[in-house]
């Protein structure tokens, strides 16, 4: 069969990215320009200034990603792009640039969720294998699924309340530490000891998540010790924190394993990057023989490589867009399949 | 033939120039839908034939719309590897004012865009953005002409006078502040 190369892009939250897949799994070229620097000041991602900065690069990004490939667009068998979910103003411009892609080359448009990328990210250098178990961890989800064949999607739980993500970025801020906030407690946990006793949130057996228990929790501790005059060991308190989020993701992803019998497991997102988490869930894996497959570190953050590999089956069965395809700030894994 | 792309408000707006008329002129008035519309419209507009140049309105004006006219605009300069010209939406309004220096604005649903501009239609000092009530203070101190009547032959004559730009560089003017950079 001849090879499909597709030409992806992603701007849903505050990356630029474009890149060429071959056949859904190879990688031939991807350019990721980050704008971290700039939100970092203010602490956190401004949505208007991240759209700005999209249309600002989007061209520029565009001609590095060809330059690494000895590519050119007419080369290419779709155009692919994430249409949802993110950040509104960011996503309206990566839609627009691949439309006008579409148009000029006269290729296929390939709408793609970017959660479903972050899942298809394991589907780059290593195998994803069906049935198998997803669990979605970023800012903005919290998902276990079960996939039984591409694109089939069955979400079996969700997070209540807050996104694991969510709950990282604002701990982070209780104690004080800089955006990007999950990494940096990564970082200074790695310092610290399990010693603060953190609630357990559902504590229960449906598959569902909750994470304002312990943000608030952790919030409480924080503003109780600071009444009292005593100083927070916050080291201790990022350890126990990161100890009980995980805690909350591998009992679940336990449960799931012991009913469905499912002997593959993917995680994706841009949590799943956290190294103590990585390591936790692999434990459990173990413990039931099931095999976990990580994407590289580069494509756990947001990537055009994932939307690129994602797009593939889509371009297998023919699922085009028409040029008034829109953006989306909101959209579900499951209403896809 | 020039593409002229203009969504800095709320309407959407593509003209096909050649040799001084107006070939062809797009109208449509759908906020909301802007985002689905625009490439549609402009393939519709050009039936498969390519532009030689592109001239684009490139702001102050709603935020979105701006960046949806640049966005692809300057993707389609850089792609079809046509020259591109930008024009703002205040010197539209000031090539189509027959009076020799003037004040031009006009408003969006919290305020007024203004530039002052010379004879030649050249930009003096800075664009501003002026709330409902510092315009109607501004509007007793100086003559401010908002009621312009948008000629679309002359703003894309005076365009074509401008220098090409970089696609790379074809960027929005937004002049309004956020709220953070303040």
């Amino acid at each position: 069969m001849k090879d499909v190369y597709i030409l992806s892009v992603e701007t849903s939250c505050d990356e630029t990215s474009i890149a060429i897949v071959k056949n859904g799994e190879d990688v031939i070229a991807l350019t990721i320009l980050t704008q971290m620097d700039t939100h970092a000041n203010f602490g956190g991602v401004i949505p208007e200034i991240a759209s700005r900065m999209h249309t600002e690069n989007i061209t520029m990004v565009l001609e590095e990603t060809l330059n690494k490939a000895h590519m050119e667009v007419k080369d290419m068998d779709a155009i692919a792009v994430t249409y949802a979910p993110g950040l509104l103003g960011s996503l309206l411009v990566g839609v627009e640039f691949a439309k006008v892609l579409s148009y000029v080359y006269d290729k296929p448009l390939i709408k793609v969720n970017h959660l479903i990328g972050h899942i298809y990210a394991n589907k780059i250098n290593n195998k994803m294998k069906f049935p198998c178990l997803a669990l979605i961890i970023s800012g903005g989800h919290t998902e276990l699924i079960k996939m039984k064949d591409d694109y089939d999607f069955e979400l079996l739980g969700e997070t209540q309340d807050d996104a694991i993500g969510e709950a990282f970025d604002k701990v982070a801020r209780v104690l004080g530490l800089k955006y990007p906030g999950g990494p940096n407690i990564e970082k200074l946990a790695l310092e610290g000891q399990n010693t603060y006793k953190l609630p357990k949130m559902v504590n229960d057996n449906s598959y569902n998540f909750s994470y304002s228990g312990l943000k608030s929790a952790v919030i409480n501790l924080v503003n109780k010790e600071k009444n009292k005059g005593l100083e927070i060991n916050k080291a201790d308190l990022a350890c126990s924190f990161q100890t009980a989020a995980v805690d909350e993701l591998t009992r679940k992803l336990e449960i799931a394993l012991k009913e469905t019998n499912i002997k593959d497991v993917i995680i994706a997102g841009g949590v799943s990057a956290n190294k103590y988490l990585r390591e936790e869930i692999a434990k459990i894996c173990h413990k039931y023989k099931a095999k976990l497959n990580l994407p590289d570190f580069i494509y756990c953050t947001d990537n055009a490589a994932m939307i690129g590999a994602a797009a593939y089956p889509l371009y297998l069965k023919k699922e085009f867009a028409d040029l008034d395809l829109n953006a989306c700030s909101n959209a579900d894994i499951v209403e896809n399949s | 033939m020039v593409l002229f792309i203009d969504t800095h408000l709320t309407d959407i707006v593509i003209i096909l120039y050649q040799d001084g008329q107006i070939l062809k002129k797009k109208i449509i008035n759908n906020e909301k839908e802007n985002s689905k519309l625009l490439m549609p419209l402009i393939k519709k507009i050009l039936k498969k034939k390519e532009p030689d140049s592109i001239v684009v309105v490139n702001g102050p004006g709603s935020f979105t719309g701006v960046r949806l006219g640049v966005t692809n605009a300057k993707t389609l300069a850089y792609t079809l590897k046509i020259p591109i010209r930008t024009i703002t939406s205040l010197e539209c309004l000031a090539v189509c004012t027959n009076v020799p220096e003037k004040i031009v604005a006009f408003s969006d649903k919290n305020g007024y865009y203004i530039g002052i501009f010379d004879e030649n239609y050249k930009l003096i000092g800075n664009y501003e953005y002026l709330s409902n009530d510092e315009f109607t203070e501004y509007c007793a101190k100086y003559e401010v002409i908002t009621n312009v009547k948008l000629d679309y032959k002359k703003i894309i004559a005076y365009a074509l006078e401008k220098e090409v730009v970089n696609p790379h560089e074809v960027n929005p003017i937004y002049v309004k502040q956020l709220d953070v950079e303040k």
